[in-house]
């Protein structure tokens, strides 16, 4: 207590600049001093400020890859980055990339909304009705268990290929995370501030609109969250089997033609999209619930 | 030991310590320049306002911490980094929690230095005897979370004795506890640290603590110090008798000074709450 | 949890009455569905799914089946066990280390395990391996960034104490680091094995489907040759269920394990 909030956080980098060996808790404060003391160099501010960093990984990374590929000698199995990149120009050329993306893609966002409009409405029910919750609780842990991955076969009998069977998919795996999460936000309002709102005439509605709903929040886009990634790998798994379309059918495709650029453009495709889409969501969880950190917990 | 005669046991000349804040480059000194000799079996006590570096002094002669500048000596020699010869009791404890009480005090003995030339059965006694000493005994098999703040503060300590230092570095110990507990545990580490026994066997202790009453009632010195930056105010000479005990409370010495620190240290209090 | 969850459990049986309820309506609806069509229909009942569990069960390499993908899930959740933790010590422990690591874990999170399976197909062709593979990838990730986050976390007086102790780097992590992160850890390993079934599922389905159903063998390509072959979809049924009862069982175990391994926690 005796050394102020300043010192005891700035104890910990200067510290393991004097403490070789120390701590395993410490090696990496002292890269960060070694960064802080660079940076009032003659570099412009705004160049000093952007972190390198992930640029260097990535290229370390192509050239291992391209190491391996060549040292290995066999395209098929891995084709060096610089024909997964002339593949990758080709095929967005071509407008494939877009036209796979754009399906699987809009699938993904079909899916997400099906899953919200049925999920959350349920997810409120189930968490302020106790009764609601004792029925429809067991059948949910019933299902959940059950992969959507394997409701495919049946799915397939069902659905045959086509649209309907990996946004059937997709939903399925969206509702659980989104059902499990909302009722828990539910749940984890603070009965104080129900009965403080009670206290001061507030109706009912307006209690869930005001108080419940804003609680409930944070946990619902950390559901969302969750759906969105349990989502994306399941539309893989859905369009690679079922589906005549999309990015997974995309790579399985590639794959049985033995056009391995191709396939590994097209997985890229998949990570891109899955990267750039979380940081969206990431960006939204911060303007929806500023008052809470990346796990949904308040801080 | 004839060296050790006129050698104090901690030795801290002109010792400075600037925190370097990670993004802004921005300088901050905790501490400026501080003295400080502590001799043989003395018990130092360290008091002052929040930001005056009291920690960082415990950590610097812990070895957990360099100065920027200056010299930090243990007999004689420099301090190059921590070791179980100076044990510490750190706020709050750091009592692991998935150990029980048996596990925590014989923490430093099963897997760190003290123990290395002892046996199994050795160490086993050893945690036993500390068990023991501090009444603990019947409990040996609680996890910390099952016990309570002045049972936790007592592992704490029997940890600390246990891996058998020359100096004890407590870091407001008592700090966690309720007034009454904290009465009676000021008293029962005086019994422990060997307030009876002469001065060559009692441990060199530096406590730390906010609490002027606390500091008086243990310490034969208290180091009063002033904050922004961490600063030596004045050393005051606790010349009590001992053994303390409750009573001596009540003598107008004590009293005496109590105010005469907190005289030392009330501008800098009333400015932190300004 | 709260005074309401207790006044339920408080009546057993009134609970155990309404937990049943929903689910037996559902069945008896469906079996009466069922028995309003034609008999020769390939229509599922659940009078049908149980007649088809005992045969499958026995003598019709039901338990194969699941022993086999169940040992392939084992295996790669050590792969990704061993690779996992240490990994995430590393990267937990050490800014300069997870800096440069971190986006390379980020650029391949987004990828599905099944996206990886065309790949593993062309390296290790459409067997075992290649589920392995597949299994170890998917489990890899919730394994490593949960012994990261439990990592960073460790409670920096506890690192200091050990030191102060004179506990040797190796000790520090074994005693202080890894105990600490245990319960971050077995929230890891639990995800990890509960998204390694889905994926070994998906995988020897996947395999079963894109290779005519021969080679690959598991519960999950047994479901595939029961859709591709003779369209029975009582025996689908009963997979789906002992897929659904092997993720439950995975994660009870979980959970016991993680209360016997950690008795410290409350």
């Amino acid at each position: 207590m005796s050394a102020t909030p300043s010192a005891s956080a700035a104890l910990k980098m200067d510290q393991a600049t004097t403490d070789v060996g120390g701590g395993a808790a410490q090696t990496g404060d002292r890269a960060r001093s070694g960064r802080g003391a660079a940076s009032p160099g003659g570099v412009p501010g705004w160049l000093a400020r952007i972190d390198f960093t992930p640029l260097r990984s990535f290229a370390i990374l192509l050239l291992v890859w391209q190491g391996v590929a060549v040292w290995t000698a066999s395209p098929i199995q891995l084709p060096t980055p610089l024909r997964v990149g002339a593949a990758f120009l080709d095929l967005a050329a071509e407008g494939e990339i877009t036209e796979h993306a754009l399906v699987s893609v809009t699938r993904l966002v079909v899916s997400l909304a099906i899953a919200v409009v049925l999920a959350v409405p349920l997810g409120f029910l189930m968490g302020l009705n106790r009764k609601i919750d004792a029925f429809v609780d067991p059948l949910i842990e019933l299902l959940r268990p059950i992969s959507g991955i394997a409701w495919i076969p049946l799915a397939l009998f069902i659905f045959g290929i086509g649209d309907v069977l990996p946004v059937f998919i997709m939903v399925y795996v969206a509702f659980f995370a989104l059902l499990l999460n909302t009722i828990s936000g539910v749940r984890s309002v603070d009965p104080k501030l129900i009965a403080a709102a009670r206290t001061m005439g507030v109706a009912r509605p307006m209690i869930l609109a005001k108080v419940v709903a804003p609680a409930a929040l944070p946990a619902i886009v950390v559901g969302f969250r969750l759906a969105f990634a349990g989502a994306w790998a399941a539309i893989v798994a859905a369009e690679l089997i079922g589906a005549p379309n999309g990015l997974g059918f995309a790579i399985e495709w590639y794959r049985e033609l033995l056009m391995s650029p191709k396939v590994f453009a097209f997985i890229l495709v998949i990570a891109v999209i899955g990267y750039v889409c979380d940081l969206g969501l990431r960006a939204l969880q911060r303007r929806l619930t500023p008052w809470v950190d990346e796990a949904g917990h308040s801080s | 030991m004839n060296g050790a005669v006129n050698r104090p046991k901690l030795r801290l000349q002109g010792v400075t310590k600037a925190f370097v804040a990670p993004r802004t480059g921005h300088r901050t000194l905790a501490l400026a320049d501080v003295s400080l000799d502590i001799d043989q079996g003395e018990f130092v006590c360290i008091v002052g306002p929040s930001g005056c570096g009291k920690s960082t002094i415990l950590n610097i002669v812990a070895g957990l911490d360099a100065p920027t500048a200056g010299i930090v000596e243990k007999d004689g020699a420099p301090i190059a980094g921590p070791g179980p010869d100076r044990g510490v009791m750190f706020q709050d404890y750091a009592l692991y929690p998935w150990q029980t009480v048996q596990g925590n005090i014989g923490f430093g003995l099963n897997y760190g230095a003290p123990g290395k030339s002892m046996s199994q059965a050795e160490r086993d006694a050893r945690v036993a005897e500390f068990v023991k000493l501090v009444s603990l005994t019947g409990s040996e098999s609680k996890y910390p979370h099952q016990l309570s703040g002045g049972m936790r503060q007592r592992v704490a300590l029997a940890r600390l004795l246990a891996n058998g230092p020359d100096i004890l570095l407590l870091d407001e110990p008592l700090g966690a506890l309720d007034a009454q507990t904290r009465i009676i545990l000021q008293a029962e580490l005086l019994r422990i640290w060997g307030e009876t026994a002469p001065r060559e066997q009692r441990k060199t202790t530096v406590f730390i603590t906010h609490d002027i009453e606390e500091a008086v009632f243990l310490a034969d010195r208290v180091v009063v110090m002033s904050s922004h930056p961490g600063r030596v105010r004045d050393i005051l000479t606790i010349d009590l008798p001992r053994p303390r005990d409750e009573s001596i409370r009540a003598d107008p010495r004590f009293g005496h000074f109590a105010d005469e620190i907190w005289r030392l240290i009330r501008d800098q209090a009333l400015q932190a709450i300004a | 949890m709260t005074v309401a969850a207790q006044s339920f459990s408080s009546r057993p049986i009134a609970a155990v009455a309404r937990g049943v309820a929903l689910p037996l309506v559902l069945l008896l609806v469906w079996q009466a569905w069922a028995s309003t069509l034609p008999a020769n229909t390939r229509a599922p009942s659940p009078a049908q799914v149980a007649r088809a569990f005992e045969t499958l069960a026995i003598g019709g390499g039901l338990v194969g089946a699941t022993l086999q993908s169940l040992g392939r899930v084992m295996l790669g959740f050590l792969i990704a066990l061993v690779l996992g933790v240490s990994l995430g010590v590393l990267m937990g422990s050490s800014r300069r280390v997870s800096r440069n690591l971190d986006p390379i874990v980020e650029g391949f999170r987004p990828i599905a395990p099944m996206a990886i399976l065309p790949i593993a197909i062309l390296w290790f062709g459409a067997g075992t391996p290649a589920a392995l593979s597949i299994v170890a990838y998917a489990a890899f990730f919730p394994l490593l960034l949960n012994t990261i986050h439990g990592v960073s976390r460790v409670d920096r007086k506890l690192l200091q104490a050990a030191r102060t102790m004179g506990l040797p780097l190796h000790a520090r992590i074994l005693r202080v680091v890894l105990p600490a992160a245990l319960p971050s850890i077995m929230l890891g390993a639990r995800l990890a094995m509960g998204v390694a079934w889905t994926a070994i599922i998906a995988a020897e389905l996947a395999v079963g489907a894109k290779s005519g159903g021969g080679s690959s063998g598991g519960l999950g390509q047994m479901m595939f040759v029961f859709y591709a072959y003779s369209i029975d979809l009582n025996n689908i049924v009963v997979c789906m269920i002992v897929v659904g009862v092997v993720a439950l069982l995975i994660d009870r175990l979980f959970r016991v394990a993680e209360r016997r391994l950690m008795p410290w926690r409350i």
